[in-house]
């Protein structure tokens, strides 16, 4: 067909046809729609907890190789020490492999294994939350990753002490028993009660450390809390100070006693359901602890999960016909190993866009992060145009005395200067509000500053409008004033409200991720794409922690950048003048 | 004009009084903590002292009124955080704004006035889709992501410039030009960015406005009638150009200077921005006026500026008057 002889186009249908045939539109608008429902959907796959602070998973860089086994641990591994993000494996023969993120500082790694642990032969390795201690089997021990509070300052005593017998490492600090049942002890004693009543040495058995107390299973099967400072943990129950206890476990708030019978008992501080021992015909035989969880394996073989499940860490994965022999917990991390030497994870795999300062999953944030920048955003656009609309149109189509008002008030608005002034409306009237009408605050505050653009550009269309025929055609039929300004006029210069809604919601955005930024918007905890990157601005955040920035920017660089290309399409699609451009 | 400064500076002053804080309070505690074993009646006489010396015995439009007429003569009043009169804390601060930004606009003009004719003449080209996609991004993207980049990139990898500060700390000079030298190192990447922020939007206008000048007939007759290229582009479309970039240049004028503020931050430049923000966070209402006042003036200054330099550029409103 030539091009002269084509059919007859509605003129919304040539807007969309010529909208379509721009490409770089076209991809802005899709990439820009396809974030949008992104935005819109994802916080509800990826609710926000508000409080939620980790600090053992703080500035995680992104991956999801956490639990991601060495090959050369496949069929030999004989235990599985598992600290905050990184997890420690000993193979059969006593070499040592570390995985998972082990970065303490810029310098040290946990991943960094000493040379002398290479070469000797080590029998047992424990994990705390950013150090390593293993024991060699000539009766050496080491102690490597964090180190710089005192976790490897081992005391004096232990040189005397007979063949240590466990190792153990917790909150920055380290123990060790040995065969005559002394217990020593050493590393931050702020954080962890790390001292020992001398009544109970040469009774120990084994220890296992909270968060911040440990917990002693005496040479007669009972239960003791050895430290001197009263905790959560130190009001043990009854049954387990009466004795018949086989094994202990811990999380960081509880402690947890095996029975000979089969029977486990959870004390402390339960706050995710740690308490909840699932129910069992057969008994429990062994048992590890996690964070906030525990794993267990069953007689039958059978793995059984309890407590926070917030990474899938209680839900170990149902294998009918192997049997399990050994579970090994820690952190959010779960491996379990079955008779025939294979190994089993479940758990956090790792972060998809890592964590922030606090543990907190960056993409999480950024989901719900973009939802309100495009909430406060939209909002803002929708309070511009209309009032932009509104002040434009009565402006332009009546003239005179009130046209020279309105100008004079858009002139005075227009004269405050935008980021400034927003500044002090939001630590003015902001500062004795709660977070939520904090946000409503900051709409509305975005929406009254930015409609001066609008109402001029609606103002100078409308008066071109004004002195068109159909104007006078609907006045000497008698439409009412109102009706000819907002049902004829307005509908005419659409065109123009539509493209500098498109441009002033990219706009919105970034002003709005400005004052975040600067500490005047939405503020933290409540995420924004600004008070994301708020927190990046100085080099030890930008030189390590890329992840910490590089995301929110990327997505909000790709966000407005989209936004202005549709907007751009939709001009040109809207007004074919600008097309030879 | 006159009218539009001082309604904004009575809406100004009058939002300011609804900060929460007793500036009174402020200087009492101060008072107290100098003087020790003050009789309760002492305390009190001195509260009603403060209370007079910082007229706040007197109703808002009377003390608004004191204010502006104070304004005018160059008392700006006194800063509670600094202990000092706000024109004598404000200076150091104005004159490195004023410098930053006048030299970021400079810097921004002269790059992209040439970039966006050379897009408009060579449309369409490679170059010209380059530049648009380029720009395009430059536009849309925050300053203080820019910022985070370019802090990223010449700060941290490259180690060419610092990451922010005024000057190298406790460093002494002997000689001027290398005290300026120090500065110019401070102030280069703030400037960077600045320029780099701006360049996006502009490059733009100036194409758009160039590409439509190229498309009027007395383009055509020019080049019928065999004018040298330079001479059309130049000296023909050029000229007609200039008019809306103008137009736009105010809007992208005071957006540069709000820009500062963000970098001012970013970089802690002792800048209006910065001092602004300190205000601010230390509820410190008269210098938050007087920082306040700064944008307002730049913002008309700005406009009466950019009239004239209509007048200059275009005879047609010359003839018009």
């Amino acid at each position: 067909m030539k091009k002269n002889e084509e059919a007859v186009q509605t003129p919304l249908w040539t807007v969309c046809r010529r909208f379509s045939e721009n490409k770089a539109a076209m991809a802005g608008a899709v990439v820009f729609l396809l974030i949008f429902l992104i935005m819109l959907l994802g916080p509800l796959f990826f609710p926000l907890d508000l409080s939620y602070s980790e600090s053992t998973q703080a500035n995680v860089p992104p991956g999801r190789s956490l639990m991601k086994l060495p090959p050369e641990l496949k069929g030999n591994l004989a235990e599985i020490a598992v600290g905050a993000t990184f997890s420690v494996g000993l193979s059969t023969e006593g070499k040592v492999f570390v995985w998972g993120h082990g970065q303490v500082t810029g310098t040290t790694d946990v991943a960094e294994i000493p040379q002398e642990v290479q070469e000797s032969v080590i029998t047992v390795v424990a994990a705390g939350n950013d150090h390593v201690v293993a024991l060699s089997a000539d009766n050496r021990i080491f102690v490597w990753g964090n180190t710089r509070l005192g976790q490897g300052d081992f005391p004096e005593a232990l040189k005397n002490a007979g063949r240590v017998v466990q190792i153990a490492a917790g909150n920055q600090c380290s123990a060790a028993v040995d065969e005559n049942g002394r217990a020593y002890l050493w590393g931050n004693e702020n954080l962890c009660d790390i001292q020992i009543e001398e009544e109970y040495q040469g009774k120990i058995r084994k220890l296992v450390f909270t968060g911040f107390a440990y917990a002693a299973l005496l040479e007669d099967g009972t239960v003791a809390y050895t430290g001197k400072k009263e905790t959560a943990v130190s009001d043990i129950p009854e049954r387990a100070r009466q004795g018949g206890v086989k094994d202990l476990a811990s999380t960081a708030q509880t402690v947890a006693a095996v029975f000979e019978d089969g029977t486990v008992l959870v004390w402390g501080n339960c706050v995710k359901g740690e308490e909840r021992v699932p129910e069992t015909d057969a008994g429990f035989v062994k048992l590890s602890g996690g964070r906030y969880h525990y794993t267990a394996v069953t007689k039958t073989g059978e793995l059984l999960s309890w407590g926070d499940d917030s990474f899938g860490q209680a839900r170990p994965p149902k294998r009918k016909k192997k049997t399990a022999v050994n579970v090994f917990c820690g952190g959010y991390q779960n491996y379990a190993l079955y008779e025939d030497g294979s190994v089993e994870t479940w758990g956090l795999k790792g972060y998809f866009c890592g964590t922030d300062e606090f543990g907190r999953d960056i993409l999480v944030r950024l989901l719900n992060g973009g939802r309100m920048t495009m909430t406060v955003g939209a909002a803002a656009v929708v309070i511009s145009t209309v009032l932009g609309v509104l002040i434009g149109g009565i402006s332009g189509y009546f003239g005179g005395k009130v046209d020279l008002l309105l100008q004079r008030f858009t002139e005075i608005v227009s004269a405050l200067p935008f980021l400034p002034f927003a500044m002090i409306l939001s630590s003015v009237i902001g500062s004795s509000m709660t977070e939520n009408s904090r946000i409503f605050l900051i709409m509305v505050v975005l929406g009254v500053l930015s409609w001066p653009g609008l109402a001029r550009l609606v103002r100078a269309q409308v008066l071109a409008e004004r002195e068109k025929e159909f104007v006078t055609a609907a006045r000497s039929v008698g439409v009412r004033e109102a009706v000819i300004v907002f049902r004829h006029v307005i509908p005419n210069v659409l065109s123009v409200i539509i493209v500098s809604a498109t441009l002033d919601f990219a706009t919105c955005m970034l002003t709005e991720s400005s004052l975040s930024y600067l500490g005047f918007g939405v503020m933290p905890p409540q995420p924004t794409w600004g008070n994301m990157l708020s927190g990046a601005n100085n080099s030890t955040v930008i030189r390590s922690y890329w992840w910490r920035w590089v995301f929110p920017a990327v997505v909000f660089a790709v966000c407005t950048v989209c936004i202005h290309l549709t907007g751009d399409g939709l001009r040109d699609a809207l007004d074919p003048k600008t097309e030879e451009r | 004009m006159a009218a539009v400064f001082l309604i904004v500076s009575a809406v100004l002053y009058f939002l300011y009084h609804l900060i929460p804080g007793d500036p009174v309070k402020a200087e009492l505690a101060n008072f107290v903590k100098e003087n020790k074993n003050l009789t309760a009646e002492q305390i009190e006489a001195e509260k009603q002292a403060i209370t007079v010396r910082l007229g706040l015995d007197q109703p808002l439009p009377l003390r608004y009124i004191r204010w502006i007429t104070g304004l005018f003569t160059g008392n700006l009043g006194y800063s509670q955080s600094y202990r000092q009169p706000v024109a004598q804390v404000i200076t150091a601060p104005m004159q490195n704004t004023v410098i930053l930004n006048l030299m970021s606009v400079v810097l921004a003009l002269s790059l992209t006035i040439p970039l966006g004719i050379a897009c408009a003449v060579k449309k369409d080209s490679v170059f010209d889709r380059v530049t648009q996609i380029v720009t395009m991004v430059g536009y849309g993207v925050p300053v203080y992501i820019i910022a985070l980049l370019f802090i990223y990139v010449f700060a941290v990898v490259l180690r060419w410039f610092p990451v922010s500060g005024m000057n190298t700390p406790g460093a002494e000079f002997s000689s001027v030009s290398g005290w300026l030298l120090d500065r110019i190192k401070y102030m280069a990447l703030p400037l960077l960015v600045m320029t780099a922020g701006s360049l996006g939007g502009m490059t733009r206008y100036v194409r758009t406005a160039m590409v439509d000048a190229l498309g009027q007939d007395y383009i055509r007759t020019a080049r019928a009638k065999g004018l040298p290229e330079r001479a059309v582009i130049f000296s023909h479309a050029w000229r007609n150009a200039l008019l809306p970039v103008i137009a736009l240049i105010i809007s992208w004028f005071l957006g540069i200077f709000g820009g500062s503020l963000i970098i001012e931050n970013i970089f802690g430049l002792n800048g209006v921005g910065k001092l602004l923000y300190d205000a601010l966070m230390q509820k410190d209402y008269e210098l938050v006026l007087a920082a306040q006042m700064f944008y307002v003036v730049i913002s008309l200054a700005g406009n009466l500026f950019l009239d004239l330099i209509y007048g200059v550029v275009d005879p047609r409103i010359r003839v018009a008057k």
